[in-house]
């Protein structure tokens, strides 16, 4: 254990006393309070309704819709824009129309026949546009009314016609999983990164050990196991640590600045206690299988440039595991879900997700943290017999399934 | 305490690299493992640094079973590596506190030791940018920063200039006069010479001399003459002796400026000194030869035998 502490102590040194690990957590932490703090002290920049307001009256022809038609289906610019939710005007002409397009003197433009068919014409169309299907909508509403109005209903009937909407509410026994999304979905690309970011980092600690030829003193000194479990813990430390001050630093100016936010950001930054600590505990003991794993394959090579080739199958699994949390956010309860929330290397996801945003057992927690906490176990021991093996294996990179039969092999 | 490792084998996959080596050596001696490169000293090192396990075989502290955790050991391996980006004192420190010296104690005997080694100044200075030689230095602190009651130096003096090697020499023989088991690898005859009571040569895996020194220098001695002549070269010397001498000596090396002749039986050492005096041969030196441990390794592990 003492063995285990020191190196410890040696590695977080190691990080802590790097310029560029403090550099990094010290200029994000910076950004991330400023990111959340900043906005609510520029006057006005919150105020998004009033800013719409004023800026309706400063650039009103910006977001104004011009409608040339054949029939008269609209039968003023007051009637459409009441139901388009735009500033409308009513062109004499379809070049007039393009032009005024064209010119930017007006947001789009709509070209309608007198059997109902229109063209939209718009300068740049976006992605999110949603003009069109508002039109469409204003449209079949107006051709609706001339229908009933030509089947001799009056305009109050038509009115009372359409009032008759369905009401309802919904009420939530479970967890609000549209809610949560967010920052579950934040969460976990945190965890993405991390993981990618300080598995490399780990891997790296353990090559340069060997390319260096300090290993050799170190095997000669040291146990094995506390040697790899301190080097990776302390990986995973640091990774941690960043992590924490990266979130806590944001949380807090979140709450000091939430009312001047007006708690608009709290789908992303009010994340309830248990999920914060299901993905406290689960987010480590993947993160620390995942560490475990990188050290074995820092293991495998002696040249720290061939780290990528060896880890490679590894980032793909961790990429496998991170798709397959994208697909569970849309299906917390899904079979997907429920399966990969037992299977190690998957489980940190897949089980938070069930946590955060669907139904889970408390045995199945249970279970699914036991499962992963073991593997970390069973990863760190066989981490710590392809290090040692490992040791004065210098040249090519030596292939995982071969160096795990070789440890077995020594095992017995 | 004696050290005993009898009949070590190691193979790596089908090919086996040390055939069953067997030596011994007690504290307050050093032991010199010779050999050429690829002879299986380093293998050997590394199998009772526990780096490799043999395959078969035994090595014993007084009898018991060698296990490294229960001694304080110093090793300085053939492959030198330490942090090259770390400062000195702050790796010393670390290398002694993972062979469990408290804090304190690591630092004073860090402190110690570059003192010692006339390093003192880069206590705080990154390894590398440290010249070859002090890096060197630093090497050997580390090695002795736990106060071994071992001591494995594998090629200690590679690297080092005259005055740097006199300093690494001085700190061996105190080691050695301080009681410790010393186990000593080098090229360098001369510093074995001067700090090993006992060596053992190795050659293709295998044990071909061992022994203490004087013993082994006496015996490789034995029956064995040297001649040097004023008029005439080590090669007409030869020539002359090879033929006209044959019943009583055999020529054994032709060396630049003498001729070594091994006695064909007892007592012929007067009988070739009268032949030579009656051939009229200007002796400049008849005597009995002393070997060299360079002479000894050279016929030893050299491809002659």
């Amino acid at each position: 254990m003492k063995q285990f502490l020191t190196v410890l102590q040696f590695e977080l040194n190691n990080y802590f006393k790097n310029k560029s690990f403090v550099l990094t957590t010290v200029i994000f932490a910076v950004i991330l309070a400023a990111a959340v703090a900043v906005p609510p002290l520029i006057p006005g920049l919150l105020d998004k309704g009033e800013q719409t307001e004023s800026q309706k009256e400063a650039g009103a022809e910006e977001d104004t819709v011009s409608i040339y038609q054949e029939a008269e289906i609209f039968q003023s610019p007051q009637q459409a824009e009441q139901l388009l939710g735009y500033p409308c005007i009513f062109e004499e002409a379809e070049d007039t129309l393009k032009e005024d397009v064209k010119s930017g003197k007006v947001k789009a433009g709509f070209l309608l026949k007198k059997d109902g068919h229109y063209t939209y014409v718009v300068l740049n169309n976006s992605m999110y546009d949603s003009l069109q299907t508002r039109f469409e909508e204003a449209l079949k509403m107006q051709m609706e009314n001339l229908y009933l109005e030509g089947k001799g209903m009056s305009e109050t009937e038509i009115t009372e016609f359409q009032s008759i909407l369905p009401t309802g509410d919904t009420q939530i026994l479970g967890k609000d999983s549209a809610g949560n999304y967010a920052y579950t979905y934040v969460l976990i690309f945190a965890m993405y990164l991390l993981i990618l970011f300080y598995g490399q980092m780990i891997a790296t600690a353990i090559t340069t050990e060997k390319s260096n030829r300090t290993i050799e003193i170190l095997v000669t000194s040291v146990n094995s196991n506390n040697l790899i479990f301190g080097k990776v813990v302390a990986g995973a430390l640091a990774g941690m640590i960043q992590m924490g001050i990266f979130i806590g630093v944001t949380f807090g100016a979140y709450a000091v600045f939430r009312d001047a936010w007006g708690g608009i950001l709290d789908f992303l930054l009010y994340i309830p206690a248990p999920v914060l600590g299901a993905y406290i505990v689960f987010g480590m003991l993947g993160y620390l299988l995942y560490a475990m794993a990188f050290g074995m394959l820092g293991a495998l090579v002696s040249k720290t440039e061939d780290i990528s080739k060896s880890s490679s199958t590894l980032i793909f699994l961790y990429v496998v595991s991170f798709l397959v949390a994208v697909y569970a956010l849309n299906d917390a309860d899904g079979i997907l879900a429920k399966i990969t929330s037992y299977i190690p290397f998957l489980s940190h996801n897949a089980m938070f997700i069930r946590i955060a945003m669907g139904s889970v057992q408390w045995w199945e927690i249970g279970i699914s943290a036991a499962l992963l906490a073991v593997s970390c176990v069973v990863a760190g021991i066989l981490a710590a017999k392809i290090f040692r093996m490992g040791t004065l294996m210098y040249g090519n990179p030596i292939k995982l399934g071969k160096a795990i039969k070789m440890a077995g092999r020594k095992a017995s | 305490m004696k050290l005993e490792v009898r009949d070590i084998k190691k193979s790596f996959g089908e090919k086996e690299v040390l055939h069953g080596i067997s030596f011994s050596v007690s504290s307050g001696t050093a032991l010199g493992l010779l050999g050429r490169n690829g002879a299986g000293k380093t293998t050997t090192i590394r199998i009772l640094m526990n780096v490799f396990q043999a395959n078969s075989g035994s090595i014993t502290v007084d009898g018991k079973k060698f296990r490294q955790g229960e001694y304080q050991i110093g090793y300085l391996p053939e492959e030198r590596g330490m942090y090259p980006k770390k400062k000195v004192g702050e790796q010393l420190i670390y290398m002694g506190m993972l062979r469990g010296l408290s804090k304190s104690q690591a630092r004073k005997n860090t402190k110690k030791w570059l003192k010692r080694l006339e390093v003192a100044e880069y206590e705080n200075k990154q390894l590398d940018t440290l010249s070859k030689g002090n890096q060197q230095k630093i090497q050997l602190a580390q090695t002795l920063v736990c106060d071994p009651e071992i001591v494995i130096l594998d090629e200690p003096f590679s690297g080092l200039d005259p005055v740097n090697s006199q300093i690494l020499k001085d700190v061996i023989q105190e080691v050695i006069g301080q009681g410790k088991l010393v186990i000593f690898s080098s090229h360098q005859m001369s510093y074995v010479e001067e700090f090993c009571e006992n060596i053992v040569i190795l050659k293709s895996g295998e044990v071909v001399l061992d022994g203490n020194l004087k013993e082994i220098k006496r015996e490789f001695g034995k029956n064995r003459l040297m001649v040097q002549a004023l008029s005439l070269t080590p090669q007409e010397l030869a020539f002359l002796m090879g033929d006209a001498f044959s019943d009583i000596l055999t020529v054994e090396r032709v060396q630049k400026d003498r001729l070594i002749i091994r006695e064909n039986r007892e007592g012929a050492k007067a009988e070739i000194l009268k032949r030579l005096l009656e051939y009229e041969v200007d002796l400049e030196y008849f005597g009995l030869f002393e070997p060299s441990l360079n002479d000894i390794f050279v016929e030893k592990a050299g491809d002659g035998q």
